[in-house]
Parts: C-alpha cells; sequence; structure tokens
C-alpha cells in the first residue's frame, strides 16, 4: 500500500493517462450537469465582481449577461469547479511534498507573466472559451468554432515561441564555472500532512453541499478537483502541447492531448445521443480566429495557459499570481470591448453557431472529428522526427545533432 | 567528477529550463559537465527527455533534493 500511494505522489503521472481520465470526465460531467469543463467564462465573472466591488454599474455590458453573472463564485457550478481545481491542485502538491515558493530571479518575467495573461485571456473570451471550452471540450461537443480555433492558437503559438527565443526576451541564465551547491533539504516532512487535512475539510464541504439539497455543487466540487488532480498529476500543460513542436520539436503533450480529445468525443455522442442533450455549440467567426491567434501568443509569453497556471500557482510559483491577474485583467477589457469598442458587430456578428452533428448528423459528425484529430497527429509526429533545437550560439549550416 | 559549469535554474518557468540546458550545452565543449539545478516541476521532466533527445548523456541518476532536481549532463 505505502508503495503504491509512493508511486502515486512521488511520480508524476503518464499524460496520456491524466488527459484520457480528464477526457472521459468531462464526458460525464456534461452527462450529469450540461455544461463542460471551463474555466475563462467564471474568471469573467470574477473579474465582473471586481468591477461592482469598486462600484462600477455592469447592468448594461452586454458580455457579462452574456455568461450570467447571477449569484456569488461559491454559489455557481462553474465557480466551484475553478476553486475545485486550485484545491485538488493544492492538494496533490501537498502529498507530493512539492510546495515551494519559487521566485522568479529574472524581475522580467514578472512583467512577461502579466503582459502574457492579458492577451491570453482577452484572446479567450473573445474567441468564448480557453483551450478548453474551445478546444479540449469543444472539439467533443461537436462545435466547429473549436477546429478554427486549434489552427489559429497553432499560429499565435508559434509566433510566441519566436518572441520567447529572443535574447531581449529569453534573458541570461544563471551559468557559472565550477560547482554550486544546492539547497538544503528539510528532513522533516509536514506537507503531506497540512495536505491531509485540506482533504478532509474539502470532503466535508462536499458533504455539506449534499446534505443541504445543492447537488449541481457537489458535483461540481467534486469534478472541480478531480481535474484539479490530474492536471497536476498528469503536469498537463496545453501550452507546452503547442509551444514545445515549435521550439524543440516535443510531441508527447499534443499527442497526448489529440487522444484524449478522441476517446472523449466518442464518449460525449454517445451521451448526446443515448440521452438526447444538446451540445453546445460556440459561434464561429473572425472572433474565433483573432482571439484563438491572440490566445496562443499569450500562453507562450505567460509560460501557461489559464489552466496550467492554476496548478503552477498552487506549486508555489510566484510568476503565475502575475499571469492570473492578467488573465482577470484580460477578459474583463475584452467584457469592456465587446460593447462599447463594438468588438461584437466587427467581429463576431457575422459569424454563425455550427454544430457538426446537426450539419452531418452522429456519424459523420465524429468520423470528421477522427478524420481531424488524426491528421493533428501525424502532423506532430512529422514534427517530433524532424524537427531539433537550435540555440542562438550554432552556426547556420552547422548540424551538430545526428540522430 | 568534477561539474564545469553550474546553470542555477531555481524559480525559472518553462520553456526557459529547457532552452538555457540545451544552450548551454551547445556552448561547451564536448566531455564537459553540466550540472542543472532547477525548482520547476515541469522540467523535472522535459528536461531530462530533451536532453537525450538532442544527443546528450546523463553523467549520473538525476538527483531529488526537497522540491528540486539536479541534473548531471555531459555535453
Amino acid at each position: 500500500m505505502k508503495a503504491i500511494l509512493n508511486k502515486l505522489f512521488t511520480h508524476y503521472w503518464n499524460p496520456y493517462v491524466a488527459l484520457i481520465l480528464a477526457g472521459i470526465l468531462s464526458a460525464i460531467y456534461f452527462g450529469i450537469t450540461g455544461t463542460v469543463w471551463a474555466v475563462t467564462g467564471e474568471f469573467t465573472r470574477l473579474g465582473g465582481h471586481i468591477l461592482e466591488f469598486f462600484g462600477a454599474d455592469i447592468s448594461d455590458w452586454a458580455y457579462f449577461d452574456l455568461v450570467h453573472m447571477q449569484g456569488s463564485s461559491f454559489s455557481r457550478s462553474d465557480g466551484w469547479i475553478v476553486w475545485g481545481m486550485f484545491i485538488g491542485a493544492l492538494i496533490m502538491v501537498l502529498f507530493s511534498n512539492n510546495f515551494k515558493i519559487r521566485v522568479p530571479k529574472q524581475k522580467r518575467r514578472l512583467v512577461q507573466g502579466l503582459a502574457g495573461g492579458i492577451i491570453a485571456g482577452f484572446g479567450a473570451r473573445l474567441a468564448l472559451g480557453c483551450n478548453l471550452a474551445a478546444f479540449f471540450t469543444g472539439v467533443p461537443q461537436f462545435s466547429f468554432h473549436s477546429w478554427i480555433f486549434i489552427i489559429a492558437t497553432g499560429a499565435g503559438t508559434y509566433l510566441g515561441a519566436k518572441i520567447a527565443k529572443t535574447r531581449w526576451w529569453k534573458g541570461k541564465p544563471s551559468l557559472t564555472k565550477g560547482d554550486k551547491k544546492p539547497s538544503a533539504e528539510k528532513s522533516r516532512k509536514v506537507q503531506p500532512y497540512v495536505g491531509g487535512i485540506i482533504a478532509l475539510m474539502y470532503t466535508g464541504l462536499i458533504l455539506y453541499f449534499f446534505v443541504t439539497d445543492r447537488p449541481l455543487l457537489g458535483t461540481a466540487a467534486i469534478f472541480g478537483a478531480l481535474f484539479g488532480i490530474l492536471i497536476e498529476r498528469g503536469q498537463i500543460c496545453f501550452t507546452s502541447a503547442f509551444r514545445d513542436l515549435w521550439l524543440t520539436g516535443r510531441g508527447l503533450m499534443a499527442k497526448a492531448i489529440i487522444i484524449a480529445m478522441a476517446v472523449s468525443s466518442v464518449i460525449t455522442l454517445f451521451v448526446i445521443v443515448i440521452y438526447g442533450m444538446e451540445p453546445i455549440t460556440q459561434i464561429a467567426a473572425p472572433s474565433t480566429f483573432i482571439g484563438g491567434f491572440l490566445f496562443g501568443l499569450g500562453i507562450v509569453l505567460a509560460s501557461s495557459c489559464e489552466t496550467g497556471m492554476m496548478y503552477r500557482l498552487m506549486e508555489g510559483q510566484i510568476l503565475y499570481l502575475t499571469v492570473f491577474a492578467g488573465n482577470i485583467i484580460g477578459v474583463t477589457a475584452l467584457a469592456y470591448a465587446w460593447d462599447h469598442l463594438g468588438l461584437y458587430h466587427a467581429l463576431v456578428a457575422s459569424g454563425k453557431s455550427i454544430n457538426l452533428i446537426s450539419a452531418f448528423g452522429p456519424l459523420g459528425a465524429i468520423l470528421a472529428t477522427l478524420v481531424m484529430l488524426s491528421i493533428l497527429y501525424l502532423l506532430t509526429v512529422y514534427r517530433q522526427k524532424t524537427y531539433r533545437f537550435a540555440g542562438m550560439r550554432s552556426k547556420k549550416g552547422e548540424k551538430k545533432y545526428v540522430s | 567528477m568534477s561539474v564545469d559549469f553550474t546553470l542555477d535554474l531555481r524559480g525559472e518557468s518553462c520553456p526557459y529550463p529547457v532552452i538555457y540546458t540545451l544552450e548551454a550545452l551547445e556552448g561547451m565543449t564536448k566531455g564537459e559537465l553540466l550540472q542543472v539545478i532547477t525548482d520547476c516541476p515541469a522540467s523535472f521532466r522535459n528536461v531530462p527527455e530533451e536532453v537525450l533527445k538532442h544527443g546528450y548523456q546523463f553523467a549520473k541518476e538525476p538527483v531529488k533534493n526537497g522540491q528540486e532536481y539536479l541534473f548531471y549532463i555531459v555535453a
């Protein structure tokens, strides 16, 4: 038993396992609640609450109407998905004794995180979803806007990777001659116990939701925590799935995400057909492409998307405080620009909600999705086989790496 | 086993641990030993993967040191 626990909490899980489980869970969550695993919608509402706190009247902002501002974050299922993810990830970090306040030595990182976070938040909401609702849980809903979003995110992350590699953005590492001592290791391990206490309290909260007849909140709290556990244990990073393909030709995360989306699509199709549910379809418009591109650019600059930010913050990485703040600023700016600056009329109004199930029927929809995912998988494998990192120092034409 | 260079990546987040490590190795003479100290959890996995894929060898097994990892890589 001890050996199993040790394996579960001191080793990271295979990303394929973590992502496929997340894909299955998100299909089940949709079957139970009729909503999908998503985070940035709730971030937008948090931005709205902050505006309200400072006395702003947001009752006539069209975007806040669109995302339904009712109640507080703690009385909404989408809210508990977000808080559950934070708590689930934190419990895992503590169980594995891996919490540490990690402060970036190069102060430019904090500015980069804030700027990237703003761009990513703005882009995600312009496209009506981040890497979850417009990607990982958007494809299995057969919403065509997610296809556009994936291509645009690919392009945005490519530009982001180019910028991240430039000398002025990348900064300089601390490279010194000779040996250097690592930090002293603490002999007493208190973190797992703190994690245990938090886990018990959170279980109590979930029971409280069910006992007081709020099963939807209880369900969201459970699934949120499970998603948090999976993204932390699998170190699931949608940013790296794209970025590493461009930077070093690493395809592991991208392939795991593609396979998991295929599994999730098949299960979601069964849920939709058997229970006669309406898939969640978002509008496909120029805003989807522009938003996806900005999102892709922003997540590479910020070193994380809105999902990865959550468990990294729980690991104690201070950088992600600025990314989180940036995300909230970005989504709120988009909510303002939506009607006040005419973004909706310029980029969204001309669009159309296209769902593959209504367009091609269930069989056509799943076939089209699987073909699209297969093409993405093959492109990933090709890139992984043919591309290697070349830094500033390597001269043109010099082939140093022979595989 | 004597360390020629040390790359102290504590506090750095993705993708910089991988970029810095590969660039440091590129700049070193073949056979020299690089010590990497990192505390970004994602780098516990992607630094070793990328180092091996780009044709470098580990001088010894990675060392887990509390919330950090130490890598010893031959350029």
